[in-house]
């Protein structure tokens, strides 16, 4: 199910160049799914339009910093979702959140005992960067696993309890399947995702919810 | 005292979650001062750089159908299994970008294409003036 990096990374090479054929092609490829996007949280379709319009604006002028490595379509969306989340702000339907004290962010997540918390390992944006890396590696390798041996449950399993945080019981419920074997589903899943972690030689501290699952 | 998972509070933050759940939350958030908190906390967490699964999942799109396999799907051309997971990923996952995707393609189905072709040019005039060579210049249209 992978995306057509290839493909955006032609079309991106041309707008980088100038040409606004590919500047046009790219809009007529995104701006539908932008739109439905947008304008399924906005429920007013000028706005919508006029969300999107700033979507490719912000592109263009982000344009320098996009890493090229990264799906095109996720970073569009990435864009639309800031440009709507400030317009809705400006209409009074999202609050604006609180900031909290430096620390204070890892408190529900630290680990019980004598373990390091995570917000007190220092580390720089590269090294989060590759750790962050290594886990959709794993991922992947999972999800992966599940595709190739037409494991479907146990991908909507996993979906359900990661994604959604889901628990158990309502995993269990949703696919008509025992209790007992969603968590066996899982602890073999965090077992695998574990595994990376250690071959990678990676802190525990800064994936705490692979050592608090049970 | 909010019930939702932690999960769903790190995709109302990315906007991320379906419509009707974005607004469930924005809802209770009004009342909830222990809600905009957890929020709060979760936001500054991210900024201590931890990862967790639902989030690399969802930002990455690791399970996502692709837009063919969608296109196929409409037109129930594709594997029964894929086509019953495509179903679970948009509405019980309730993927936002997928759901995006699917209502984009059904639109082009239902032929609405001149109306496309309108607003894209109407794009097309109100950003082709950022576009630039990074090395200097323009070329095309």
């Amino acid at each position: 199910m992978a995306a057509p990096v290839e493909t955006d990374a032609l079309l991106i090479r041309r707008i980088r160049e100038g040409d606004s054929d590919a500047w046009y092609e790219l809009i007529a490829r995104f701006e539908g799914r932008l739109l439905a996007f947008i304008e399924s949280r906005t429920r007013h379709r000028s706005a919508a339009e006029d969300l999107v319009q700033e979507t490719f604006i912000g592109f263009l002028t982000s344009l320098p910093n996009f890493d090229g490595r990264r799906p095109l379509e996720g970073y569009l969306f990435s864009i639309a979702a800031h440009k709507l989340i400030d317009y809705l702000r400006r209409e009074g339907r999202r609050p604006m959140l609180p900031l909290l004290p430096a620390g204070s962010g890892a408190s529900s997540w630290d680990p019980v005992g004598g373990a390091r918390p995570a917000s007190s390992i220092a580390r720089s944006g590269e090294r989060r960067h590759l750790e962050e890396e290594a886990l959709a590696a794993a991922l992947v390798q999972q999800i992966d696993h599940f595709l190739r041996r037409g494991q479907w449950e146990r991908l909507e399993c996993a979906e359900l309890l990661f994604v959604r945080g889901w628990s158990n019981k309502a995993a269990a419920s949703r696919l008509g399947i025992g209790e007992q074997t969603v968590a066996n589903y899982k602890f073999e899943f965090i077992a695998a995702l574990r595994a990376a972690v250690r071959s990678q030689r990676l802190p525990e501290a800064v994936f705490p919810e692979l050592y608090q699952q049970s | 005292m909010n019930d939702f998972p932690r999960c769903d509070l790190e995709a109302y933050l990315d906007e991320a979650l379906p419509p009707e759940e974005m607004a469930r939350i924005e809802r209770a958030v009004r009342e909830d001062a222990a809600l905009m908190r957890s929020l709060a906390s979760i936001h500054a967490r991210r900024g201590e750089g931890i990862h967790t699964l639902g989030e690399i999942w969802r930002q990455r799109r690791l399970s996502c159908p692709t837009r063919q396999q969608f296109g196929s799907w409409l037109l129930g051309a594709i594997d029964e299994d894929l086509a019953r997971y495509i179903a679970f990923h948009v509405e019980v996952v309730g993927c936002r970008y997928c759901q995006a995707n699917l209502a984009d393609l059904r639109t082009q189905q239902d032929g609405a294409e001149q109306v496309a072709v309108t607003r894209r040019r109407k794009y097309f005039q109100s950003s082709a003036g950022y576009l630039k060579a990074e090395g200097g210049g323009r070329k095309g249209k």
